[in-house]
Formats: C-alpha cells, structure tokens, sequence
C-alpha cells in the first residue's frame, strides 16, 4: 500500500484513475466498432448525431439509463442481478496488474512544510510479483458471469447460450495458458516489467555460441514466438467471446444467448465487460509480443529525455516521461482493439464441432509442441539476447 | 492492523461460504457458496505472501474445477435434484455427521500439530522459482506419481463412456 499518507493516497488515486480509463474507453469502443462495421460493410453507419455521430455515445448511455427496469418472472432475483456486475469485475481487477507505463521514480520533496521521501510508483493499480498468473487467475473467473446470468434468467436460449460460453472459455483457457509457457520460459521471469526490458533494442540473440544481431527488426516476442502469438491472439478472441467465437450469444440460434432477458444498464454491464476483456487481451499482447510501452530501436530513451527537458521539476518530466510512454502503449492497445473489431466483421461464425475441434484437436497440440520445440532450442542452439 | 481485518473479514467470509455449501438446500447454490471460500482460501494465500499458491487456488479451483462443476449441475434438472439433496432424516443425518467429523479433524490437526503455521508465513520462500526447484527435485517421484493419478481420470471418462450403454458406445 505504501509507508506514509501520500503514497496511499496515490496507489488508491491510480487504481481509480486506471479504472475509470477502462470505462471511460468502451463507449469510444462501442463507436468505433459501430462506425467499423459500417465501413467494413460499406453502410453509414450511426452520423446523424453530432459530428461523425460522436454524441451517439451521450444519447445511446441516456438510452441505457432510462429503459424499463425488468425481472423476468420465476428467474432466481440473486443470480440475475449479480451476473452483469460479475461481469464487469475479471475484465478491471486483470487491467489494473498490467503495467501501462514505465514506474515513476519520484525524488524527495517538500510540500507544506513536511518532506516526502523517494517513491517508486509503477503505472498499474498493482503489483503482485506474479503478473501473468495472476490475471489468467481473474481473467478464468469471467465465466461465472456467464453462467449466472445463464441460469438466473430463467430462459431455455440463455441457458443454451451459458453452457456454451462455459465450455468454450475452459477448453480455450488450456491452450491460452500453455501458448504463454514458451514466452515465460525465454524471458524466464512472470513480471511484466523484466520482460518489456528484456525486449528493447533491435533483434539480437545468441545461436550456436554466435551472436546474431538484425538492425532492422526490433527486439520483440513475436519474433521468437509466431506461433505462441498465432495461438495466444486466437485464445484471446474465444476467451473474449467475440465474432468467430461468438457462439455463447450467437443470434441466429440463440436469440442473444446468455444475455436475452437482459436491458437497459445491465445489459450495459455486460458490454463493459466485453471490452474490459477485449482490452486486458490487447494489452497482454502488446505486452508479451510486442514490446509493451517500449518504442523499438531504442528510441523511447532519447523521447523520454526530450519530454524531461521541458520541465524544470525533476518530478514534474518523469511523470511526464511516463504518460508519453503511456501514449505509446495505449496506440498499441488500440490497434489490436482495431484488429478485434476488423476480424468480427470479416470472419464467419465458427459451428460448435468445429469450435471444439480447433481447441482441443488444433491447438492445444500445437501450443504443446511450441513449449517442446523452445525448450529444444533453448537447451541445445541459443538464448534470446537482453 | 490492516493485515488483521483482512485476515479476520476473509475469515469470517470462508467459514461462512462454507457454511452455506452445507446449508444451501440448491445445489447451483451450494457449488457457487464453494467457489466463495476458494476466492476467500485464495485471499488467504495473498495475506500469507504466498500469491503464486493463491493465484494457483483461483485458477485451478475457483477457475476450472468449479466452472465445470456448476455447468454439470446446470445440466441436471435442479427441482428434482432439489428434492433428494435435501428430504429425507438419512440424509441431514450424514450432512450434519461429516461436518461434524472434518471440524474434529480440523481442531486436533491444529491443536496437536507441530506445524506452526506462523512459522511458515514468516519464512518468505514462497517464490515460484523456489517451489518449482522443490517439485522437480526432491518431490519429483511424488509430483510425477500424482500426474499419472490425474491421467487415470480422463482414461477411465473415456472408457466409461465407451462401455455399452454409455454416450459413446461403439
């Protein structure tokens, strides 16, 4: 928590501030994958509201807060209201343990006649020393939502629709987790921040006792591990429950699935909840394979220093360094949020032998060979280059 | 002394939770009041600086084990279910007999061991690293032995499931 008023007082302001930035995200989502799809279809999309029909967000949230407050009648009260916050939960405790910036080392100074010593305060609602474990953890309980919601409505489709969601997050839980090994055993460390440092600079590595070095490419996983990435980036979009893996709430069979008796805010709850998990992906990707908050080449060094140079505060430039760095993990996180929405509206609909059949038969073998196949290569050619 | 009132509130929310596993005359209840006291035994963990063990408990338990847990109950029809979970002075008899038996055992473990459970907590070893060295050297045999236990289970679903009468016979 901290050692005196001030730092408590920051660590709980960031776990709001990180918060509400998840919140505070979805609307915008919500836009972009409606204006989208629109696109993608060659349709308008909603432009009638304010400018790029940007004020559709404001109408759509009075919208959700307005509607008719309904029970379904012989559902379980308890479980039908305590699925949407459920949902919301998994999707913001994980974000808040993913660094989103590089920590702020912050120097002694004096405020009000009382010195405040040196602090270290990393960009992430915390910090447990476990990283990854840890939001698989929280991520895997994002299926209790679904359940709930399932059997507390009451309605053959949402039950349908709930035993689906069910099964397919633990199926895809399996080959997410075991696609991740390959990448902890190269960096051979859980924490977040080691493994951003461990890929800065361009591409270096050791093979066969020479040292390989390729100036063009940066230091990233996704060079080590395609096929960790191929599988981790598939296993995010079943456990995210989106379009090829969207039977849980497919529309043509099952009205809405899991959420049919749902409206209005809790509805709306469900929504967060998807992207919160759609962001904790994003996030995980960019942070395993694809440098974190690091520029590559090395270039965030003489960007942070720059930034510096414009605050006399010492203090004042590193919290700046920081949320430009932030800037730059957030452009990263919101292309693979773009490359969630372009895949929903380009792929069709998985059948469920199909779906079962990808995660158990396809990649649960392939993402096994991917931890033999790096343990291999680790033993026996060479180690990536720090 | 925040250490104290997280540790006495999970406390209080893991022996109530599993209370409510024994109570809850709704089996989907009974299973969800079970995934409450892992989340509190998994918070539990964390207080003990042991968040590799904890987040294990929550993944494995609360994550997998109990997710498939309520989706069998979920398949089964609940009234009917409900009606032999809870009728009948046999059944309360062996309810009210098996808490009985595990708190007993429960008290003379803590009572008589000679674990000191602070002990434990005040030795701060609960590294990933530290356990897994643990695992694959001195407990090798022990850890191998139980994945092969685990491995029997899928072996004898598939084969229950291949037996005559059962959902895939031949």
């Amino acid at each position: 928590m901290g050692s005196d008023a001030f730092e408590i007082g920051i660590n709980l302001l960031k776990m709001i501030l990180i918060f509400l930035m998840m919140v505070q995200l979805v609307p915008v989502l919500v836009w972009v994958e409606r204006r989208g799809s629109a696109f993608i279809q060659n349709r308008f999309g909603p432009n009638r509201v304010g400018p790029l029909g940007l004020t559709q967000l404001l109408a759509d949230a009075v919208k959700f807060l307005f509607k008719e407050e309904f029970v379904p009648p012989k559902s379980h009260a308890l479980l039908y209201y305590a699925a949407p916050a459920l949902a919301l939960i998994p999707g913001a405790i994980a974000f808040g343990g993913i660094p989103l910036s590089q920590p702020m080392h912050i120097q002694a100074f004096e405020m009000g006649g009382q010195m405040y010593g040196p602090y270290t305060f990393p960009f992430q609602s915390y910090d447990m020393g476990i990283g990854i474990i840890f939001i698989l953890a929280i991520s895997s309980l994002g299926a209790y939502a679904l359940l709930l919601a399932g059997w507390g409505s009451n309605n053959k489709y949402s039950l349908f629709g709930a035993l689906r969601a069910c099964a397919q997050m633990v199926s895809y839980e399996l080959a997410m987790g075991l696609s991740l090994v390959g990448m902890i055993m190269l960096y051979q460390t859980l924490h977040f921040q080691d493994m951003i440092e461990l890929q800065r600079g361009p591409l270096h590595f050791m093979l066969f006792g020479k040292e390989v070095l390729i100036p063009f490419l940066p230091n990233w996983g996704i060079f080590y591990q395609p096929l960790g990435f191929l599988l981790f980036a598939t296993a995010g979009f079943a456990e995210t429950n989106r379009l090829p893996f969207d039977l849980p709430e497919a529309e043509g069979e099952l009205v809405a699935g899991y959420h049919t008796e749902y409206g209005g805010l809790k509805m709306l709850l469900f929504y967060i909840g998807e992207y919160g998990h759609m962001m904790v992906a994003s996030a995980l990707i960019t942070t395993f394979y694809f440098g974190g908050y690091e520029l590559p080449f090395g270039w965030s060094e003489p960007l942070t220093q720059t930034v510096r140079s414009y605050f006399t505060s010492v203090n004042v430039g590193e919290v700046m360094a920081a949320l430009v760095l932030h800037l730059v993990f957030m452009a990263k996180v919101v292309f693979f949020l773009w490359v969630f929405i372009w895949v929903r509206w380009t792929l069709p609909r998985f059948r469920y032998d199909q779906l079962m059949d990808l995660g158990w038969k396809t990649m649960l073998p392939w993402a096994l060979a991917n931890v033999l196949i790096t343990a291999l290569l680790l033993l026996y050619a060479g180690t990536p280059g720090v | 002394m925040v250490e104290l009132v997280l540790f006495y509130s999970l406390a209080i929310m893991v022996v109530l939770a599993a209370v409510g596993v024994v109570m809850a005359s709704n089996p989907l209840l009974s299973a969800l009041h079970l995934v409450l006291t892992m989340l509190g035994v998994a918070g539990l963990f964390f207080l003990l600086h042991a968040p590799f063990v904890g987040a294990v408990q929550i993944l494995v338990y609360a994550g997998a084990v109990m997710v498939l847990f309520v989706l069998v109950i979920m398949l089964v029809d609940v009234n009917h279910l409900e009606v032999k979970f809870v009728g009948g002075k046999i059944s309360a008899l062996v309810k009210g007999l098996a808490v009985g038996i595990f708190s007993g055992l429960i008290a003379a473990m803590t009572m008589r061991s000679s674990i000191q459970i602070k002990e434990i907590a005040g030795d701060q070893s609960f590294s990933m690293i530290e356990i897994s060295k643990v695992l694959f050297t001195k407990y090798v045999v022990a850890f191998e032995l139980l994945g092969m236990l685990l491995l029997v289970i899928p072996i004898g679903v598939v084969a229950l499931s291949r037996i005559r009468g059962g959902t895939h016979e031949r």
